[in-house]
């Protein structure tokens, strides 16, 4: 177990195997070199169903409510799943160091027991080449969602340009301490405290803020933009599901921050058009 | 053991600090006292709810403190920069009974002038839309001539009903006769009547412009007791 | 002139200046009484000065706010800092030099605290062990206010059913504690370990600007008032990073957030130039920079890093203080200003000071990690290259808390790219300390625990950061308690438990005594689990989607602020025991001789205490600084060299 055991291994005999192949087989001959790695597997197993955990915990008010929820959840699992293998690494050399190689609780320091090794050129590369490769592999993961997720917000033809049912709906948010509220310029004037959305046509959000920077959360949508005074955001998104969801102030924005709360309701086409007429907003244009 | 117990001492100290400094301000930010609206033995009919009893409250919005209406509270450092600026009175606290029609008298004796979003001009959450102005039935004022607004909002508590309500109280005239506290002498009287739902609680505050610093909304508008409070159904 | 006697110096001859009066002459009367003294009559003055000049009842025209309030705490401020300054005789040196009288040799050892006892530690003393023992307790004050103000922050989290306190308070209280421990979080390790440590490492008799240390550290005394000042004038209301336009909503104990920042700032940015210049010109001969510690280093790094990151900090105080007490709008939207603007100048600051923070402590652990498992530092140019690479990267990332503002969403893709890419450095690091445990036999004291500690939090603080670092995931965790749990296990996961770790093991040098093992290991577990209650229970509040900075919250998040509120109250208890050790065995531990832990490093060769001027002869580096360990059992060739070629044939 510990190094002061000298390896007993003889050498191979000659085989039509590469070099390296060999170099490997004997640093695995040696019982740490194993055990690291076993562990490493069984950490990595361990920490597996956090995938699934973290999504657990995400979808606790309710599950996705659009494509772009959607895709912002494919992220975090994937991400989990690649940052599980290294995580699963040091853990394991956290551990094996803490009760596998040798252990001394004296009072005075012992002296020079461990083997000097001042580096080692494979592990350097190795770990380089893999933590570089997974770092890319995320921000190219990170890129390609960013740009669907983009595209899923704005589309790719513009408000103008699309006919009928399938022109999207667009609602000025305003924030203002410490109440939303949702103003849809396509009928007349009609103005709420709660956002109603037709469900599975795409909406745009005009955001500003009457004050203070405030953050429109639509939870459940995967919405989330920065209300600032002075400037309007955009945002957008298609709901693809029937129901009730949050919507969240997520910058601090004065005493009734924790209360700049209201709701989304998703309800079909039919709803929204009687909706609009009973709030007098006369018809959807 | 002597080290135990000094390290005991250290923690018992250092809890004990804690505590303290969280007892000491949390009674130096008690909230102001609860002013609940009073049932008054009717009951009204209401188009969807039925028949519920009917409560009633009065609420005041004074420009400031004066010697007849004295301040909300004197914190030990908050009157270095809230005297002089209006509040809502007696109270900020508010409970109204759960499943009732409650009926809110303001007094609004401050003056007013532009609000930056005309929804607030409006009235909402009440049990037709409309509020009753000094007699008349109104469905918003002027977004130039709004005094003050009683807005009520969401709680994040989802296992509570969707509640809002929001008044918006007209100013009075900047060259109103006053009396000698300086108070306008024919006050805008505003009354709005609205049904509640189960029990919840709510935080309310003032929607107009009406306190210090940046956009008018610090001070005051910031502060619990003078343009915003909590506001409760119970059952 | 000639009369004078030349100072006999280290055995070399200086000619003296005249000499007037007794050694260090109004110095002997100054220390910190005076100063406090200086300080509160000086802020009287000017308070009452101010009020007698602003006409009573004047509002500013802008924003109808009563001025008095603000000019006459803005001059309070003013006056305290100055009157402070003045009294622990920061501006005795220009005066002598504009009166043309200079120190002579004995001045500046009375300067240093020769022969002055404990009253050296209360006065405006240069020596670098000095300076280094107040940060310390300077930190350690800052840091039990700041966790004060957790206690109470999740005290109100963790009482789900009602407010605690008043929302105006409860914000006013999260603002601060955010600035205290991040400011406590800045010096905790280059500041007590910075000062007294590096000097000494390096193989130099103090710093290079002695009394630019001691200006350092008295500018942060002076700092600390202000900012306890602001709590009981409203707070500061809008979080730690004071964004605009919320920040001019504030009640007037804004000011006192702002005037600490500048005050702050210019410590930093003092004792940042000192440090750099100590460690550039004053390395002993021999030591090249192959045979510099890591350590240096890393508070080499942070320094840099402070001196880039501070500036934008005190710019966007100075604009802000200057919108709010005179009309200005720089950052007033209504008036043309903008709020990116300030957001920008902000986190140019706010992302840098992670890694300000981040790269001493994880140097200091990358020193005690070679002492206690009797093994050379791994891959010493990895380590290098790690803390390079950071340095490189660390101004191209602030965006990344700016990807939901709106502000130029097209940069997004850019700043999620450099953000990405600066895990690698950061990666570099995590190799090197996995690679100096493995195959190590480990001598497992304190400090050692205490790396465990921070090599398991900063994993999932840096795996979580890849998360928040990606846009499509950050639109989700932006502004959640997500984010706050990352930091915490980031900032005080690898901060606090490697200043824990670091305190731990300098604590021999630093006073003599060791830290008692035992009391101090009960309160780091017990710190570790609480931690680990408290901020994974937060991750799960923030993926259920809580925001933060909230009083009140949605039933479905109560559970996980429940198991926050209690690994908070362990964090607490686990805390006070740590500081029930340091205070015990400060006062009653054993003595332990200079060199306890046989390190081979520099300091550790000096005697404890280290006497005034730290080396009676300058040392000479012959060798790397962790030449630990015994050839490697595995690798017979190996046994034919030994040395510097060990590097060369390494793989294996």
């Amino acid at each position: 177990m510990t190094m002061t055991e000298v390896p007993q291994e003889q050498p191979e005999s000659p085989t039509n195997r590469p070099p390296s192949m060999h170099r490997f087989k004997n640093w695995m001959r040696r019982p740490y070199a194993r055990h690291v790695m076993i562990w490493t597997v069984v950490i990595g197993f361990l920490l597996l169903p956090l995938c699934w955990l973290l999504l657990a915990a995400m979808n606790q008010t309710g599950a996705p409510a659009s494509e772009i929820m959607q895709d912002i959840e494919t992220t975090v699992f994937v991400f989990t799943l690649v940052s599980i293998p290294i995580t699963a690494f040091v853990f394991a050399v956290l551990l094996y160091s803490l009760i596998g190689w040798k252990r001394i609780s004296s009072d005075e320091p012992p002296m020079q027991e461990s083997p000097a090794v001042f580096t080692n050129r494979i592990g350097v590369v190795l770990w380089t080449v893999v933590t570089s490769a997974l770092a890319m592999f995320l921000a190219v993961w990170g890129m390609i969602e960013l740009a669907q997720i983009t595209a899923n917000s704005y589309g790719t033809i513009s408000a103008n340009e699309q006919p009928g049912e399938n022109q999207s709906v667009i609602v000025n948010v305003t924030g203002q301490q410490w109440v939303w509220t949702f103003a849809y310029p396509q009928t007349d004037g009609l103005v709420s405290d709660v956002l109603y959305l037709p469900v599975d046509k795409p909406v745009y959000f005009n955001v500003t803020s009457k004050d203070v920077i405030h953050n429109f959360w639509a939870v459940e949508l995967g919405v989330k933009i920065d209300a600032n005074p002075g400037a309007v955001t955009t945002a957008g998104v298609t709901p693809n599901k029937l129901g009730t969801f949050n919507i969240r102030c997520a910058e601090l924005c004065g005493m009734h921050h924790a209360y700049m709360e209201t709701e989304v309701r998703v309800v079909t086409q039919e709803q929204f058009d009687s909706w609009v007429r009973e709030m007098g907003g006369g018809r959807t244009s | 053991m002597k080290k135990f117990l000094v390290i005991l001492a250290t923690v018992l100290a250092g809890v004990l600090f804690v505590g303290g400094i969280g007892a000491v301000s949390s009674i130096s930010q008690e909230e102001p006292p609860v002013l609940a609206a009073t049932l008054d033995g009717t009951t009204i009919d209401t188009p969807n709810n039925g028949t519920l009893p009917h409560a009633t409250l009065d609420l005041s919005v004074y420009p400031n403190s004066s010697d007849a209406v004295p301040p909300p509270k004197e914190g030990p450092y908050q009157s270095a920069w809230l005297s002089g600026q209006p509040f809502y009175h007696p109270s900020t606290t508010i409970q109204v009974p759960a499943n009732s029609v409650v009926t809110i008298n303001f007094t609004q004796y401050d003056s007013g002038g532009q609000i930056y979003n005309p929804f607030f001009a409006h009235v909402h959450g009440t049990m037709d839309g409309t509020m009753d102005w000094n007699g008349k039935s109104v469905k918003n004022v002027k977004s130039d001539s709004v005094g003050h607004t009683f807005t009520v909002h969401q709680f994040p508590e989802a296992s509570q009903p969707y509640f809002f309500l929001s008044i918006p109280l007209p100013m009075n005239a900047a060259n109103a006769k006053t009396d000698k506290s300086g108070y306008p002498v024919d006050p805008q009287k505003i009354s709005v009547t609205f049904v509640t739902g189960e029990a919840g609680t709510y935080v309310w505050n003032c929607e107009f412009p009406c306190g210090d610093e940046y956009q008018e909304f610090g001070g005051p508008m910031q502060t619990r007791g003078w343009m915003a409070g909590t506001f409760e159904v119970v059952a | 002139m000639s009369s004078v006697a030349p100072a006999l110096v280290h055995s070399a001859e200086v000619p003296q200046p005249a000499q007037h009066g007794k050694p260090g002459g109004i110095m002997r009367r100054l220390n910190f009484g005076t100063g406090l003294l200086g300080g509160i009559g000086l802020a009287t003055i000017a308070g009452v000065v101010t009020s007698q000049f602003v006409p009573s009842g004047y509002s500013s025209p802008v924003t109808f706010a009563p001025m008095e309030g603000e000019y006459v705490y803005l001059a309070v401020l003013l006056g305290w800092v100055i009157g402070f300054m003045a009294g622990m005789g920061a501006f005795v040196g220009p005066m002598r030099w504009l009166l043309g009288r200079e120190n002579t040799h004995v001045d500046a050892e009375y300067m240093a605290g020769k022969d002055l006892g404990r009253s050296r530690y209360w006065k405006y003393t240069t020596d670098h062990k000095v300076v280094g023992i107040q940060y310390l307790i300077v930190t350690l004050i800052v840091f039990a206010f700041g966790g004060l103000l957790a206690m109470l922050i999740r005290t109100e989290l963790g009482v789900t059913w009602a407010e605690v306190f008043s929302p105006a308070f409860y914000n006013s209280i999260i603002g601060t504690h955010g600035i205290a421990m991040i400011i406590a979080m800045i010096i905790a390790v280059s500041g007590p370990l910075g000062n007294f440590i590096v000097p000494m490492m390096i193989g130099a008799r103090d710093m290079a600007y002695p009394r630019l240390n001691a200006l350092s550290i008295w500018l942060l005394v002076a700092a600390v008032p202000c900012l306890v000042s602001s709590l009981f004038l409203g707070g500061i209301q809008d979080g730690w990073s004071a964004y605009q336009p919320l920040a001019s909503q504030a009640p007037i104990g804004m000011l006192g957030y702002q005037m600490t920042i500048i005050v702050f700032a210019l410590s930093t940015g003092v004792a940042s130039v000192n440090l750099m210049t100590t460690i550039l010109t004053m390395r002993a001969k021999g030591m090249s920079w192959s045979r510099t510690p890591i350590f240096v280093y890393g508070i080499f790094a942070a320094a840099l890093m402070g001196l880039y990151a501070f500036p934008f900090y005190q710019y966007s105080q100075i604009l802000s203080l200057s919108d709010r007490v005179f009309n200005t709008s720089f950052f007033n939207p209504l008036e043309g200003g903008s709020v990116w603007l300030y957001e920008n100048l902000f986190w140019l600051l706010g992302h840098p000071e992670v890694y300000v923070i981040l790269i001493p402590t994880t140097a200091v652990l990358m020193e005690i990690l070679p002492v206690f498992m009797r093994k050379p530092l791994f891959s010493f140019n990895f380590a290098v290259a790690g803390i390079v690479g950071v340095v490189a990267l660390r101004g191209l990332v602030w965006a990344h808390h700016m990807y939901m503002t709106g502000w130029a969403p097209a940069v997004n893709y850019p700043f999620m790219l450099s953000t990405e890419m600066i895990s690698i450095p950061v990666g570099f690091l995590v190799l090197v300390v996995i690679g100096t445990l493995w195959r190590g036999t480990s001598w497992s004291r304190l400090p050692l625990m205490a790396v465990y500690a921070v090599i398991f939090n900063k994993m999932i603080g840096g795996v979580t950061g890849i998360y928040l670092s990606d846009v499509p995931a950050d639109q989700y965790f932006h502004g959640s308690m997500f984010v706050v749990a990352h930091f915490h296990y980031m900032l005080m996961g690898a901060g606090f438990f490697g200043a824990m770790g670091g305190i731990a093991f300098y604590f021999p040098k630093m006073t003599g005594k060791i830290l008692d093992e035992r009391y101090g290991a009960i309160g780091l577990w017990t710190v570790f689990i609480g931690f680990q209650l408290t901020f994974g229970s937060m991750f799960v509040a923030g993926l259920q989607g809580q925001p933060r900075r909230v009083l009140q919250f949605d039933e479905q998040f109560a559970i996980s602020n429940w198991i926050s509120t209690i690994g908070a109250y362990t964090i607490g208890v686990g805390t006070l025991i740590f500081l029930g050790a340091i205070i015990f065995s400060w006062k009653d531990g054993p003595m332990v001789s200079g060199n306890p832990w046989a390190s081979k490093s520099l300091e550790w060769q000096t005697p404890t205490p280290v006497p005034l001027e730290n080396f009676a002869v300058l040392p000479v580096v012959t060798e790397r600084p962790y030449n630990y360990g015994v050839p490697d059992p595995y690798d017979e060739e190996l046994r034919a060299h030994d040395g510097d070629e060990l590097e060369s044939a390494g793989a294996r």
